[in-house]
């Protein structure tokens, strides 16, 4: 086992791991952070994702051992958060979600996008968008929401 | 209206079977077979751990049960929940272990030595009938669980018709793949004095009766419950061998047990689908009138049949679906059933459909090459007119309603196919070919008991219940046994009762997916919820409504007939009084209900509607397309799509399952294949192999809304959540050949992944040249 101490969420948490264990296991197995959930469990879904050090990542990819030090924020983080609630009322109004089981990964995915881009076009969001599976909504929704938030939060420039 | 499922989603509050927390629970893994095929010598525990693994033997008593149609002619195979003579399929279940987490779970798992016999593996579903095949079940004649002819008009009188065209037809083994997979928790509630089950799953009652029927327990010992399910798409909705082993594991120890399906597990051991072979010879006159079909088709079903419904629905329905939307009066089709070794197949978004679609289609733009003409009127020349319905196909469907010739019209109109004609003329600067095409479907939906008689179904899913209860303060509880995992039933349903009672939707909450909670019901598959939960729910609601108003009209002092329901209250020219006020004094204070009157507010329906054959939703899908012949990737750069569900309750709903059905469908027309080698092992185990579309790969679409109200169903719905992935694999291999037919590239197998377009189109250039 190995001792691993981290900020989540503003929190400091500290926790034993084995050394072969995944940040989501951490997250999911030891701080009952169950909001984002594994999909594959390889790396190519995205139903993971979550922030390390302000970078969006695989949770089931990363070994939680590395993660020492680390801040790391989730869905649960960002339950009070001005501007994913501005993605989540979009992603509401455009039907981006149905089972809502990628949608934590995707929220998570969206802030980053837009963070990044600005305003992204579509073609950007929609590549940003390709390591994030949703298998229900055939994308459309989440697309639309993603540029309808990003241009109440940073304007109508074209980026 | 907008969705009251999103919060808890978008909060990271929802829980799934994975979320959920139980003291001292254990996690599950399975050990499965490596072997495709093969005879169990031994399974040996490790040493110390004994207690820790469990194979059939420990898990007894437990009930064989038979999945399949009741036909005597179908030969059954019982599915073991686990193992214990003979494996037949790379994947299947031999023992599983107990650990603290899933790792050590697999751990254990690991260390469990299985000696295997190996036999030769049965991987193609045609040569498996050939008399050279090894038996997968040794007491059968030959592979296959069921042959069949379906068979309509006399196919012999066009046998000598002017056109025939023969092609030789597949669409692909596919996974259901869920984002969220398969999962089970389970254990004794002592208090309750019942058998607890959690599981992923798409119908809680069924699986519920299944599960008794496996365990040899009493029904109302078992409770099952689906909690948040992230998608479904028909592969949640049969008793899979995991959910029986975890439930009886969970009889035999003090403490929870867990089994969350990983992606691998998903891709190797989860419902298959699809894997249809057509050999098809279509009749028709010189002008393109089709007169007939005629042919086989060879379903490859796996290895066994799960309970309740078997493949053979399957094999039916590709069969009874190939006339599809067109006046074709004779039909002859063999069907063949077959087993494999491989997992069995059940139900995917589509069942059976877009295979036959997928046929009937390409077919049809065979029909149009060879006679030189354009694919849109021999469409035209062919479709179901609307004076023609309701029309008995030579499938033996009733096509009720609509107007198929007028849905091929606005495709048409919103596609400006001339300006596309002439893009094609001049060409692409990139040198990628510019491709339309065109496929109509039918989508059955909301049939009734008849129809699932008449396919010999072991659970006749011919009704919906709903309880709706009216609580003191007048907000109200609907419970219902559909299971809503993605559909938004908990918003549309309690629209439905919102409209009957008068009432804001947001004072209706939404219940299901609970054995302990709902009336009896089936789940929610086959494109069934909307018109049996529906009507269900209005049913229900007409019933709660009719106490209330009775109620009102007494303290309001004039005739019930005078009443109506309107913003929270019941009304009539002398004035209102609160619904809350009646709901208050039937359930608290029976003392203010007029005398004579029952106190309580709750009514139970059951619903069933009147045309069992269904109601058949329709479209026409136009896809525009550039594919590149040398290195085969399509890029999708326009999709129409026209339909017609009847009336919609919530059209952000609809359209919603419109798009994500098609992106289902363009997955299986371009993308997802699960194929096995010559062994019968999978080798698109991982979604390294395994190609699921994402945003980049996906359009966006345009739709538009015809609506034809259905004649039998509540409010003139029809179910639709299966349609948008029947068409997609039709209409991208007809706008593959529209792109390719210089070289007369013949696009006849999905997926069409850019290996397989750009091989298609190198054979059809090195035809050319050697001609």
């Amino acid at each position: 086992m190995v001792e691993v101490k981290l900020t989540v969420n503003d929190q400091e948490e500290a926790v034993f791991v084995d050394a072969r264990d995944s940040l989501s296991d951490l997250l999911r197995e030891k701080l009952q952070l169950t909001g984002m959930h594994v999909g594959c469990d390889h790396g190519a879904c995205g139903a993971c994702t979550v922030h390390l050090d302000g970078t969006p990542v695989r949770s089931c990819i990363v070994l939680a051992a590395r993660c020492d030090g680390s801040k790391v924020r989730t869905i649960e983080g960002t339950r009070n958060d001005a501007m994913m609630d501005i993605v989540r009322r979009h992603f509401h109004e455009k039907h981006a979600l149905q089972c809502g089981f990628c949608t934590p990964g995707m929220l998570m995915m969206s802030i980053d996008i837009i963070s990044r881009y600005g305003v992204p076009s579509e073609n950007q969001v929609r590549s940003e968008l390709s390591g994030q599976i949703c298998r229900c909504t055939g994308y459309m929704g989440i697309v639309a929401a993603i540029q309808a938030a990003a241009r109440e939060i940073n304007g109508n420039g074209d980026n | 209206m907008l969705r009251k499922e999103d919060r808890r989603h978008l909060a990271g509050a929802s829980t799934f079977v994975a979320d959920l927390r139980l003291p001292r629970m254990r996690d599950i893994a399975f050990v499965r077979s490596p072997a495709a095929h093969g005879c169990i010598v031994s399974i040996e525990k490790p040493t110390g751990r004994e207690n820790s693994v469990f194979t059939l033997e420990d898990l007894q008593p437990l009930n064989p049960i038979s999945g399949g149609p009741e036909i005597a002619t179908f030969r059954n195979a019982t599915y073991p929940p686990l193992a214990d003579e003979k494996v037949l399929f790379v994947g299947q279940t031999i023992a599983m272990c107990i650990g603290t987490n899933r790792a050590s779970a697999e751990d254990l798992a690991a260390d469990v030595i299985v000696e295997i016999d190996e036999l030769a593996a049965v991987v193609d579903a045609i040569d498996a009938l050939t008399d050279e095949a090894p038996l997968l079940h040794e007491d059968w004649p030959d592979n296959s669980f069921i042959d069949a002819t379906i068979t309509e008009g006399d196919i012999a009188a066009v046998r000598d018709a002017p056109v025939k065209i023969r092609r030789q037809l597949k669409m692909n083994r596919q996974a259901t793949n869920p984002l969220e997979t398969r999962g089970v928790v389970a254990y004794q509630d002592h208090r309750l004095d019942e058998l607890v089950v959690y599981s992923s799953t798409q119908g809680p009652h069924v699986m519920r009766h299944g599960l008794a029927l496996a365990l040899g327990l009493p029904e109302h010992k078992i409770r099952v419950v689906a909690p948040d399910v992230g998608g479904g798409f028909g592969g949640k909705n049969r008793l899979m061998p995991e959910e029986i082993a975890v439930a009886a594991l969970a009889m035999k120890v003090d403490h929870p047990v867990r089994w969350i399906e990983d992606r691998n597990e998903h891709l190797v051991a989860s419902i298959q689908a699809r894997e249809h072979h057509y050999d098809l010879t279509l009749y028709s006159t010189a002008e393109g009138r089709v007169l007939g079909i005629e042919g086989s088709v060879h379903v490859d079903a796996g290895a066994f049949a799960l309970w309740p419904s078997g493949p053979f629905m399957e094999t039916g329905m590709a069969a009874r679906n190939l006339p599809g939307s067109y006046t074709i009066e004779h039909l002859h089709i063999r069907t063949h059933t077959v087993a494999t070794n491989k997992a069995p197949i059940g139900p995917y978004r589509g069942v059976a459909r877009p295979g036959a679609c997928f046929a009937i289609e390409r077919m049809i733009d065979e029909l149009a090459d060879e006679l030189g003409c354009c694919p849109v009127e021999i469409r035209r020349r062919n479709l179901v007119q609307p004076t023609m319905m309701p029309y008995r196909t030579a499938g033996g469907l009733r096509l009720d309603n609509g107007d198929y010739p007028k849905a091929l019209a606005h495709a048409l109109e919103m596609i400006d196919l001339p300006k596309l004609r002439e893009r094609q003329r001049k060409g692409e600067p990139d040198g990628r070919k510019l491709g339309v095409g065109f496929a109509v479907y039918t989508e059955q939906s909301g049939h009734g008991t008849l129809e699932w008689v008449k396919r010999k179904s072991r659970v006749v899913p011919g009704f919906e219940s709903a309880t709706i209860r009216m609580l003191p303060d007048g907000t109200i509880n609907l419970l219902v046994g559909i299971q809503s995992h993605g559909q938004g039933l908990e918003t549309s349903l309690s629209q439905i009762a919102a409209q009957e009672l008068g009432v804001d939707p947001s004072s209706i909450l939404v219940r299901h997916g609970d054995t302990g909670l709902s009336p009896q019901g089936f789940g929610t598959f086959a494109s069934r919820s909307i018109v049996f939960s529906g009507g269900a729910v209005a049913k229900a609601s007409r019933a709660l409504a009719t106490k209330i108003k009775a109620i009102g009209a007494q303290l309001l002092q004039v005739p019930a007939a005078d009443v109506t329901l309107r913003d929270g209250a019941v009304q009539s020219s002398s004035g209102q009084i609160p619904i809350a006020d009646i709901a208050r004094a039937a359930n608290i204070r029976p003392e203010l209900l007029p005398a004579g009157t029952a106190p309580g507010l709750e009514a139970t329906e059951t619903y069933e509607p009147p045309e069992s054959g269904g109601v058949f939703s329709y479209g026409v899908h136009a896809v525009t397309l550039l594919s590149h012949p040398v290195t085969g990737v399509t890029e999708i750069i326009d999709y129409v799509i026209v339909e017609d569900c009847g009336t919609l309750i919530n059209p952000m709903i609809v359209d919603g399952q419109i798009i994500g059905g098609v992106a289902q469908g363009i997955g299986t027309a371009l993308y997802e294949e699960l194929p096995y080698d010559e062994n019968g092992q999978p080798t698109a185990t991982t979604y390294g192999d395994y190609m699921i579309p994402c945003a980049p790969e996906i359009p966006n679409f345009r739709i538009k809304h015809m609506v034809t109200p259905a004649e039998s169903t509540e409010f003139g719905v029809k179910g639709m959540g299966e349609g948008g992935a029947i068409a997609p694999p039709a209409a991208i291999a007809n706008a593959l050949n529209d792109a390719h037919r210089d070289c007369k590239a013949k696009f006849l197998v999905t997926p069409m992944t850019p290996r397989r377009v750009s091989d298609t189109v190198a054979d059809a250039l090195a035809r050319e040249n050697a001609e």
